[in-house]
């Protein structure tokens, strides 16, 4: 489980100090939760922390008992790969891979042998519906097909963890629902944390958290189950 | 798709660019291969020869160096004298005064390199293994015996006349084999005529052969107590010198050749950087993902060592291929390979190109290292 306790950051912008997230306070069960909130309001900021892109200014990020914000550098990117994927929006793939090699990334980091790599991630990819697709350069996908290599690369080490970041932002609506329904499910078993400012696809989530000047403002529970 | 086929596919992406670089170190790693393999082949050709030089010492003036061909023969027969008489105390086998003449110009092709013998001296003794291919072995008053490639060179026959100087013409009287030394090239003439030629009683030098289980450093530093003004070198101390001469002119050649290496090293850290710049947010990605910061060090590292290698590797088959062909051309002008690529070139010319790689590679790997993740992500 996944746990934020006073969590806190502060920017300092010359003279001037922006608190982008001021006491973030939650745990994130199993399934899905989504992270709403106006421009600025310390979504991604919250994200990054989460994540361990980033350190607190003040308070922490706990998974299980592990204090991941005391982390050294190195550990917090074990911690990533092993135990949280990511779909983000501006993410792109790696350019010079193709979809399969993409997929297969994480698996070359955690240093798993060449032919079970493939093996892999060509199930992975035939899970998102691109089988067909696994030699091609993502400048040779669509938006749609992008993001779902990304989900199936976020998949690979089957972390308990999913973070995604406005997955759907720039996705026709065909491709958005294809999107979003191998997101959801994917979150079903797992932490799914998403965010966006798409109402409809927040609703989708099982929590809705509303943030507010990088504060929790209120935590719905969403009506579909 | 393993960390290395990472790098290779980045460097397939920018192809124009990744050859430019690698045409870069290429030129920087032949040219400077080229530049000590002349070095190289004179080290090489002259061991062989000195090898081959039979007489253990050499008495030369002081102040000359190897044997002093062109040198004004220096040695005076009062001098000889004292030597043989400090030779025969100190029990050595024969004392051989010569004499050295060239005649032509610059161009090996036309030069003709003469060495005095006394009378019933015979190439044979100075370049042991030397045999009469044609005639006589020891010229005669008025004879010459030439050298196997110099006959072939000049076309020149038994009878044939050769003008030493107005006054001086010597009939050749044999033609020696060709063995590969020194005597190949040399015409070999009686001491007298040449001293007639160059109107002196002196000497260029007096060779020294010793007698079994005797010294050679020993009875040198004894001969040259017994007769001022001469130095007694052995083949040793012409190595030696030799060595530390042609030391300098490799530090010299490997001087002028660094402005090409560090020129190449700028390319591969210009395009290294580049590539970094442009990365910066696939390396973000990478790190987000869960890539430690050692596996970015080591993919931009591995990029500027590749460049590098591949490169030098190919600098070092083109510079053999230049070097082959330069001995090609003074093989048949001098009858020596001026050039050669010895091993330990060979993997100098590697590790040079390594290190360059690693000095280019190791600043923009760093830096690619340590942008911190959300700043990566962040940059377009
Ligand atoms: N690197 C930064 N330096 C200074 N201020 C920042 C930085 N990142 C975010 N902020 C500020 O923090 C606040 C929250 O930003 P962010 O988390 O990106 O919000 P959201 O993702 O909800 O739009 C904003 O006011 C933003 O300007
Ligand atoms: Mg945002």
């Amino acid at each position: 489980m996944l746990r934020a306790e006073n969590l806190t950051k502060r920017y300092r912008q010359g003279e001037k100090e922006v608190v982008a997230l001021a006491g973030f306070t939650y745990a994130f069960p199993l399934g899905a939760t989504a992270v709403v909130g106006p421009s600025g309001s310390g979504k991604t900021t919250l994200l990054n922390l989460l994540a361990g892109f980033d350190l607190p200014s003040e308070g922490g990020v706990f998974l299980e008992e592990t204090p991941l914000h005391r982390l050294p550098e190195d550990a917090r990117a074990e911690v990533r790969l092993k135990r949280m994927g990511f779909v983000f929006q501006q993410w792109n793939l790696i350019p010079t891979l193709t979809a399969w090699e993409n997929v297969a990334f994480p698996l070359l980091l955690a240093g798993i042998p060449p032919k079970t790599r493939r093996e892999r991630a060509l199930e992975l990819l035939e899970r998102v519906g691109l089988e067909a697709r696994a030699s091609h350069l993502p400048s040779r996908l669509s938006g749609g097909e992008q993001q779902r290599v990304a989900l199936a690369r976020a998949l690979a080490l089957d972390p308990p963890i999913l973070f995604a970041d406005e997955p759907t932002g720039n996705l026709d609506a065909e491709s958005r629902e294809q999107v979003a329904s191998l997101l959801f499910e994917a979150g079903r078993e797992r932490t799914l944390i998403l965010v966006t400012h798409d109402l409809e696809l927040a609703a989708r989530a099982e929590r809705i958290l509303h943030l507010k000047g990088g504060k929790l403002v209120w935590e719905e529970v969403s009506k579909v189950s | 798709m393993e960390i290395f086929h990472l790098v290779l596919r980045n460097l397939l992406a920018r192809p124009v660019r990744s050859l430019l670089t690698l045409l870069g170190v290429l030129i920087a790693t032949s040219s400077m291969v080229l530049f000590l393999s002349f070095g190289e082949g004179l080290r090489r050709s002259l061991f062989q020869e000195l090898s081959r030089v039979g007489p253990a010492i050499q008495v030369v003036p002081e102040g000359t160096e190897g044997l002093g061909f062109g040198a004004y023969p220096e040695i005076t027969p009062a001098q000889l004298q004292a030597l043989e008489e400090a030779g025969r105390a100190l029990g050595v086998r024969a004392l051989v005064p010569t004499l050295f003449l060239s005649r032509g110009g610059f161009d090996p092709q036309t030069s003709f390199f003469f060495q005095g013998l006394p009378p019933g001296v015979g190439p044979d003794l100075l370049y042991p293994g030397v045999r009469a291919k044609e005639g006589l072995l020891v010229p005669k008053a008025e004879g010459a015996v030439v050298g196997g490639k110099v006959a072939k060179r000049s076309q020149l026959a038994l009878e044939s006349p050769l003008r030493l100087s107005p006054q001086v013409t010597l009939r050749v009287e044999g033609i020696l084999e060709e063995s590969g030394g020194l005597a190949d090239n040399l015409i070999f003439v009686p001491l007298e005529a040449l001293q007639r030629v160059l109107g002196t009683q002196n000497f260029s030098a007096v060779l020294v052969a010793l007698s079994p289980g005797q010294r050679a450093e020993e009875v040198a530093r004894n001969l040259e107590k017994a007769v001022p003004g001469l130095k007694a070198q052995t083949t040793g101390d012409v190595m030696r010198f030799a060595e530390r001469a042609l030391r300098i002119s490799d530090l010299v050649r490997f001087g002028i050749s660094l402005v090409a290496l560090i020129v190449g090293g700028l390319l591969v850290a210009n395009t290294v950087m580049m590539s970094v710049y442009e990365r910066t947010r696939e390396f973000g990605v990478m790190r987000a993902l869960g890539a430690r910061r050692g596996f970015i060090f080591r993919l931009v590292v591995l990029e500027a060592l590749f460049l590098a290698l591949l490169g030098g590797t190919l600098g070092l088959a083109l510079g053999g291929m230049v070097s082959y062909a330069i001995n090609l051309y003074t093989f048949s002008q001098v009858g020596l390979a001026l050039s050669a690529i010895t091993l330990r070139l060979a993997f100098f010319a590697l590790l040079v190109a390594l290190s360059l790689g690693l000095f280019a590679g190791l600043l923009p790997a760093y830096n690619a290292s340590r942008i911190p993740v959300v700043e990566a992500l962040g940059r377009v």
